[in-house]
């Protein structure tokens, strides 16, 4: 086997433009791991690859979308070797209509009361439990503010595909701060 | 884009159409044209504007939930230590 060649630094400007990217990486990387410990793996690992595949980047394409897609690559292998990483296929269970039907009685259900609440906690559970692919989709559009095109090409699926994740995964949420309604009492939130 | 039949009460869009584009809508990805035919649906029918505030107010829920805090100094070092190491940091 042929001996690796040494590295090739990177140059001065794509080091200032992906340190510039930290902070938006570390917080991606946080809404994946929800830990502090594996979010910081999580980063340095990201880095690492993209230093090491800097000309793989398009000057003048945007750095926090290419530092994304290597982010999320790295999460989901680091999860597969886990073997704790079943993602959902993205026709699996209810059909959209179905899925509808249901999330118009959990809006009856749930009432306003529980638009009241101090939701974050109850958030970060439901997205903790939150499965692949729907999580990804979620914290790109919901948490990151990324266009449906951005999340797209991070993801790289169609923008259809994005759009289904989306709406699945909105759906499994709406469904976890519901029971945390019930749990809390709500006189709104009762199963019908 | 959905296009379907218009409703005569309430803009250019039935409601099941509306609900269909809604998540577009809250998520700004509509042409104008769908987003003006989406507002003037919104405007005329009463329980699609409730649906959509009932979508956005779960909307902003979940977005608060986005961390703010920035990455740890310390993290930020010990990635440029580790690139540096590696050969690859100017």
């Amino acid at each position: 086997m042929e001996a690796e060649p040494p590295p090739t630094p990177v140059s001065p400007e794509f080091s200032a433009l992906t340190l510039d990217a930290l902070n938006d990486v570390h917080r991606f990387a946080w809404s994946l791991a929800r830990n502090a410990a594996d979010a910081d793996d999580l980063v340095q690992e990201t880095y690492l690859r993209a230093f090491r595949s800097w000309r793989t980047f398009l000057p003048g394409s945007d750095i926090r979308r290419w530092l994304f897609t290597i982010c999320r690559n790295v999460y989901l292998r680091a999860r597969e070797r886990e073997q704790r990483y079943a993602p959902l296929q993205d026709d699996e269970g209810e059909t959209l209509q179905a899925v509808e039907q249901r999330a118009a009685s959990l809006r009856q259900g749930m009432g306003v009361a529980l638009l009241r609440l101090d939701l974050k906690p109850a958030v970060e559970r439901a997205l903790d439990a939150l499965q692949e692919p729907f999580r990804s989709a979620v914290i790109l559009v919901d948490l990151e503010d990324h266009s449906y095109d951005d999340a797209s090409a991070i993801l790289g699926v169609p923008v259809g595909t994005v759009r289904s994740r989306l709406f699945r995964g909105r759906r499994i949420l709406q469904e976890q701060l519901m029971a945390f309604a019930r749990d809390a009492g709500l006189p709104g939130a009762r199963h019908d | 884009m959905i296009d379907g039949p218009s409703s005569p009460t309430a803009g250019a869009l039935s409601c099941a159409e509306a609900a269909e584009i809604l998540w577009d809508y809250l998520d700004d990805e509509l042409s104008p044209e769908r987003e003006a035919a989406m507002r003037a649906h919104l405007a005329a029918c009463r329980p699609c504007l409730h649906h959509q505030e009932f979508e956005r107010a779960f909307l902003d829920a979940v977005a608060r939930a986005r961390s703010s805090d920035p990455a740890p100094t310390a993290l930020r070092a010990r990635v440029i230590d580790m690139l540096h190491a590696q050969g690859l940091m100017p």
